[in-house]
């Protein structure tokens, strides 16, 4: 279905949809930029990539997982696969590697959209150094109980 | 339109098998959206299960209240009648008094219900199953679905014959929508207001709607406890079940024969519905939608103008040429190279002379002299203060140490 008609259903009311203090955000896990606008809503489209944190604890991010939004036309999902599939996105771990991750990003959106990839790369770091911050206070504090 | 999507049936006891691969959709599913049509029917079907209530005829109105009329430095409303008690001569009747009845007090031949012309209602069903199969939509709907393996999902006919719930349940974790199961009951919440009071304690959210087709379907009971759970048969598909509060995209478990069926009840747009005499499925305004391919596309392309670029009359912001060099170049270009000149013109005349070398020595003679001319004044400061304080001590009678007050 087509991003624009699908729009004209979803602008007034999703299940994503947050309204607070004049402002509406989304929780879209394809919408890399935290408000609902046409553009940034990733999961009308067909190819959108969202950056999401995925949590073992409060507030804590143990790691960070590409999910790739992907074609949905009557698909059956293929449970072989090794990363893990549903029928509207493909998930990514970004365990190995920011680099990896940037690099799919970029190929994703290649020279278009440079507004979303952009997002979708700020996000990725962001939340990169948030892990890795925690992962060095965690480091730094299991030293000190061994002292 | 050109080729028909395929879908395919799952096994009911394995969701990785599939029984039969490529069914065409039935053509209800390529019906356009039309959230218009679906709100305006669902605002009026909605009302057609309520029941008649009204107010009490009599609310507000026994007393024998008159108006004191003028005169009495009172206000003309009707007043109770009688004495002794703090009631009389309080004002009633009114809907502005206490006690008083309301305004336009409701009675039970309200109109409350609603009649909507077939064709709209039937559209509205066909647009509602058509945003089942859109994956958008049912997540736009709030449906947890990243574990089900295909929307739309359709089953073997052997769910119809469930008759215990755990067979549900399983069925259910077998594909993946007992995440929209636990939704619904982590999100079960005590209704605030009245109704609480009224039988209606909880707001619980709608889950998977099940859908079947054979009368004699044991699956109703099994699936009947499962929270969220709604089980229909296609005959009866309900707006209110497909499209909860108006809201497109219910997340819909159909069995093989109930999606088979789907076609004779709605028609196609090659022939009219068998069921629904002689109805045809809407059509769209506009056969491609995609506005972003329309004005990508090369026959439109080839007649637009060229995309106009901003001309940039002058600089946003204003740089001071005198000390902007950048900005003297774009308004004398000769200035460049007047610059250079004199830069040139300083090297040569500075050719022939020395650099004068800082002399170690001397800066550490002149440091060494600094330093005795500070320590001198330290010492006399240090005399200075000194001094004061031997005065106070001798003509004032201040005690060494003790604090000053003057």
């Amino acid at each position: 279905m087509s991003q624009s008609v699908l729009w004209e259903v979803v602008k007034g009311n999703n299940a994503f949809l947050v309204k607070r203090n004049g402002l509406t955000l989304s929780t879209d896990p394809f919408n890399n930029t935290g408000v609902q606008t046409y553009s940034s809503t990733g999961f009308i489209t067909k190819n959108a990539i969202g950056v999401v944190p995925t949590q073992s604890k409060v507030n804590q991010i143990n790691n960070v997982n590409l999910v790739a939004r992907k074609s949905t036309k009557f698909q059956q999902v293929d449970r072989k696969t090794k990363n893990t599939q549903s029928v509207y996105a493909s998930t990514l771990s970004v365990k190995h590697g920011i680099h990896t991750a940037s690099r799919v990003i970029r190929k994703r959106f290649g020279t278009r959209r440079l507004g979303l990839q952009k997002a979708a790369l700020r996000k990725l770091v962001k939340l990169n150094r948030a892990n890795s911050v925690r992962r060095r206070n965690e480091i730094a504090a299991t030293k000190a109980q061994k002292k | 339109m050109t080729s028909v999507p395929l879908v395919s049936v799952f096994s009911a006891d394995d969701s990785s098998k599939v029984t039969a691969k490529h069914i065409p959709l039935p053509a209800v599913f390529q019906t356009p959206i039309r959230p218009d049509i679906v709100s305006f029917v669902h605002t009026n079907i909605a009302k057609n299960r309520r029941q008649a209530h009204a107010v009490n005829p009599q609310a507000g109105m026994q007393h024998s209240a008159e108006s004191w009329g003028t005169g009495r430095a009172v206000a003309r409303i009707p007043r109770v009648s009688g004495s002794g008690t703090h009631r009389s001569g309080q004002a009633a009747f009114g809907n502005q008094c206490r006690k008083g009845r309301m305004s336009l007090p409701i009675k039970v031949w309200r109109r409350w219900h609603r009649r909507v012309n077939i064709k709209q209602k039937r559209h509205a069903a066909a647009t509602a199953v058509a945003a089942t199969g859109i994956v958008p939509l049912v997540l736009a709907r709030g449906h947890r679905i990243s574990q089900v393996p295909q929307i739309p999902l359709v089953v073997e006919d052997k769910i119809e014959s469930y008759e215990k719930t755990t067979d549900a349940l399983n069925f259910l974790k077998r594909f993946g929508a007992f995440e929209d199961v636990q939704k619904v009951v982590s999100t079960k919440v005590v209704r605030a207001g009245i109704s609480k009071q009224r039988g209606k304690k909880y707001r619980v959210r709608k889950g998977p709607l099940v859908v079947y087709f054979n009368e004699n379907a044991k699956l109703l009971k099994a699936f009947r406890n499962v929270p969220g759970v709604e089980v229909v048969n296609v005959t009866r598909l309900n707006l209110l079940q497909l499209a909860p509060g108006g809201q497109l995209g219910r997340f819909v478990i159909w069995t093989q024969s109930a999606f088979a069926h789907l076609d004779k009840l709605f028609g196609t747009y090659r022939y009219t519905s068998i069921i629904k005499d002689g109805y045809q499925l809407l059509r769209p305004l506009i056969t491609n939608p995609d506005l972003a391919r329309i004005i990508n596309s090369n026959q439109v392309q080839e007649k637009v103008q060229p995309a106009k670029t901003t001309k940039v009359l002058h600089e946003v912001q204003k740089k001071n040429p005198l000390k902007n060099s950048k900005a003297m170049d774009r308004l004398n270009p000769y200035a460049k190279k007047q610059r250079a000149a004199a830069v040139a013109a300083i090297k040569a005349n500075t050719k022939g002379t020395k650099k004068i070398k800082k002399n170690k020595a001397l800066k550490k003679a002149s440091r060494a002299a600094y330093n005795k001319v500070a320590a001198s004044l330290n010492d006399a400061t240090k005399a200075a203060v000194q001094e004061e304080q031997d005065i106070k001590v001798k003509y004032f009678s201040v005690q060494k140490g003790a604090a000053q007050t003057e």
